[in-house]
């Protein structure tokens, strides 16, 4: 294989693996956007539907991403429940509260995690995990397709959603400025719960992906949510298309970065780069909205 | 008021500074667990206490305090390898403190001027983890993934950490103390409360920011040499560990984010609740230690001092009550 089929494996590997993080920047910048926190539990409630999945798929046998329509109903009464039970009520407390809730919910789950299922690292076999197919000289793996295409339609969803639906037009408005949303007749409490249950749904879905393709142990999931938040603010807050764009282009950046340098160095080429961002374009790199940081 | 509070109040510091100065004289100091204890307790008590005046007096919440406390063991490591310092020499942790602060000025010229609220508080976390790789590539000057080893042999007793600790942590108190009575903490809480008015107050924003900013990072750093002193291996995971900068976050608001007793109280809190957790309930310690968080911002989001005002406790220490109120006097 020649150095430029190399690069271009690199590309498309790149690209697969960044739309993983472009699901989880939505929810993020979801939650972002009711909350006025970063949702630092993120990546811990993406490693716990990666074992759900694993043990749906283990001790049924269902199919990893049929456990997909499983998972989305649990994860969203969960991000509800989250937000009825603990989030609402410190929401009032201010911000530093609600964060370090977040935090507390991050170490809980886990070590949760942990406690029950071990630290060991888990993955997923599935018939068709060796599965390639051939474009060209290049490789592309079957499940890391299917998890871009689910990145791609789950992006979809929530964009239309955000657009065409009055509820979307709620959470809009809600993001923009919760005080001029409530006296509209917008419930403060329903917007950030439906928000808050679609942002841990989007970590569900993130998790299943990640259940097929990448083997996981419990405290994997700080990572992500460090990652999920460098492509938020590469897309710009509040953006749904510009998360999964930011997700892809760190992707890119992750795998081109350790193909040229250095695998060691990949982590510190990501948080350079956004440093840059967020000091040069707050708004984004895709982004035009006017928000300063 | 306000003069028996204050008089109740430099009376408490003094006791408790007596008590715990006489401490490892009534014990053994290498058989008592608990003074390794208050060893940690101190350096948290003195990170706390840092990282509350950049965040509950300056309002700028910092993530990146790992990357001081880091940067200050690697100092002390790398200057008494070089043997331009000594065991234990107040010249390296005056030096890591210093470094630290230095980086915070560099840095904190660039970030404090662009960046406020939440995304001056995700640079500073990126800082922290920038740095960590760095160091972990550092080649021979840091020893890369492993680190550095020191000579442990130089070890005698847990006693000189112990009174190293407790001067920091008091040093640390009496520095925000004092700069808080100041003209220095009237500018700080005016830009916490209110930049743009402090602005045309003729305060220089910036500037009284990356004071702050330099002076949680010293506090940082001098705690980061002690500590590199006290396990005499310096490594990028241990040293530059995100729980350098978040323990320090939670024992502050805990007891009570902007307020001088606070991060202290927190800190002996969390500290003997982790510690007891650790001791009675290893197995599912970590866990407690998330749910206590948990439960804490449900119940008693605005910290412990919150308590002062109301109920047995103030009750029980009405001296409280003005401590609490410490914020709202300014």
């Amino acid at each position: 294989m020649s150095a430029f089929n190399a690069f271009m494996q690199i590309l498309i590997n790149g690209v697969l693996f960044g739309s993983m993080y472009g699901v989880a920047a939505i929810g993020l910048s979801l939650i972002f956007g009711s909350m006025q926190i970063v949702f630092i539990a993120q990546g811990a409630v993406i490693i716990l539907a990666a074992y759900f999945t694993y043990w749906v798929f283990t001790l049924t046998g269902l199919d990893p991403f049929f456990c997909l329509i499983l998972c989305l109903p649990v994860f969203m009464a969960l991000g509800w429940g989250l937000y009825v039970g603990l989030f609402h009520k410190v929401a009032r407390a201010g911000k530093n509260p609600s964060l370090l809730l977040a935090f507390g919910l991050m170490v809980l789950i886990e070590n949760l995690m942990a406690f029950l299922w071990t630290p060991n690292t888990r993955a997923i076999r599935t018939s068709y995990t060796a599965i390639g197919l051939s474009v060209g000289p290049m490789q592309i793996s079957f499940s890391r397709l299917m998890v871009f295409i689910i990145s791609l339609a789950a992006t979809g969803l929530v964009f239309l959603f955000m657009k065409k639906t009055l509820w979307g037009k709620a959470v809009r408005a809600a993001s923009e400025d919760m005080g001029a949303a409530a006296l509209l007749g917008i419930s403060p409490r329903r917007v950030s719960g439906l928000t808050f249950a679609i942002g841990i749904a989007l970590a569900g879905i993130a998790g299943v992906c990640t259940a097929t393709t990448y083997p996981f142990d419990p405290y994997f999931g700080f990572l992500f949510s460090l990652k999920a938040l460098i492509a938020v603010a590469f897309g710009g807050l509040g953006s749904v298309g510009g998360a999964l764009l930011g997700g892809i282009l760190l992707g890119l950046l992750e795998s081109v970065g350790s193909y040229l340098i250095s695998g060691g160095w990949a982590d510190a080429i990501s948080y350079a780069a956004f440093l840059l961002v967020i000091m040069l374009r707050p708004q984004g790199l895709f982004g035009q909205s006017t928000r300063a940081a | 008021m306000k003069k028996p509070i204050q008089r109740s109040a430099y009376i408490l510091v003094a006791i408790v500074t007596l008590a715990f100065v006489a401490f490892p004289l009534l014990v053994d100091t290498e058989e008592s667990y608990l003074v390794y204890f208050f060893f940690m307790c101190f350096i948290y008590v003195a990170l706390a206490q840092g990282w509350n005046l950049v965040a509950g007096y300056a309002g700028q919440a910092s993530f990146g305090q790992h990357a001081f406390f880091g940067l200050g063991a690697y100092i002390t490591a790398i200057t008494w390898k070089a043997g331009w310092t000594d065991f234990l020499d107040p010249v390296a942790m005056t030096l890591s403190g210093a470094g630290a602060a230095l980086l915070a000025v560099v840095v904190g010229v660039a970030l404090l001027a662009k960046l406020r609220g939440d995304y001056f508080a995700l640079g500073t976390l990126g800082l922290g983890e920038i740095l960590r790789v760095v160091f972990t590539q550092g080649g021979t000057l840091t020893g890369g993934p492993v680190g550095l080893l020191l000579p442990s042999s130089s070890y005698q007793s847990l006693g000189p950490y112990y009174f190293i600790a407790l001067t920091i942590a008091l040093f640390t108190f009496l520095f925000v103390w004092l700069l808080m009575r100041s003209r220095v903490g009237l500018a700080l809480v005016a830009i916490r409360e209110d930049e743009q008015a402090a602005a045309s107050n003729g305060i220089h924003v910036l500037k009284f920011k990356i004071l702050a900013f330099a002076a949680g990072a010293f506090f940082s750093g001098m705690c980061g040499s002690i500590y590199g002193y006290f396990l005499f291996h310096i490594h990028p995971l241990g040293f530059f560990s995100l729980n350098w900068a978040l323990l320090p976050v939670l024992m502050t608001v805990l007891g009570g984010i902007g307020t001088l007793f606070g991060p202290v109280l927190g800190a002996f809190v969390l500290a003997g609740v982790f510690e007891l957790a650790n001791l009675y309930i290893p197995e599912i310690h970590p866990m407690f230690s998330g749910l206590f968080v948990i439960l804490v911002m449900l119940f008693l989001p605005q910290g412990m001092m919150s308590l002062g005002g109301k109920g047995v406790l103030a009750r029980l220490f009405p001296f409280i009550l003005g401590l609490s109120n410490q914020r709202e006097r300014r």
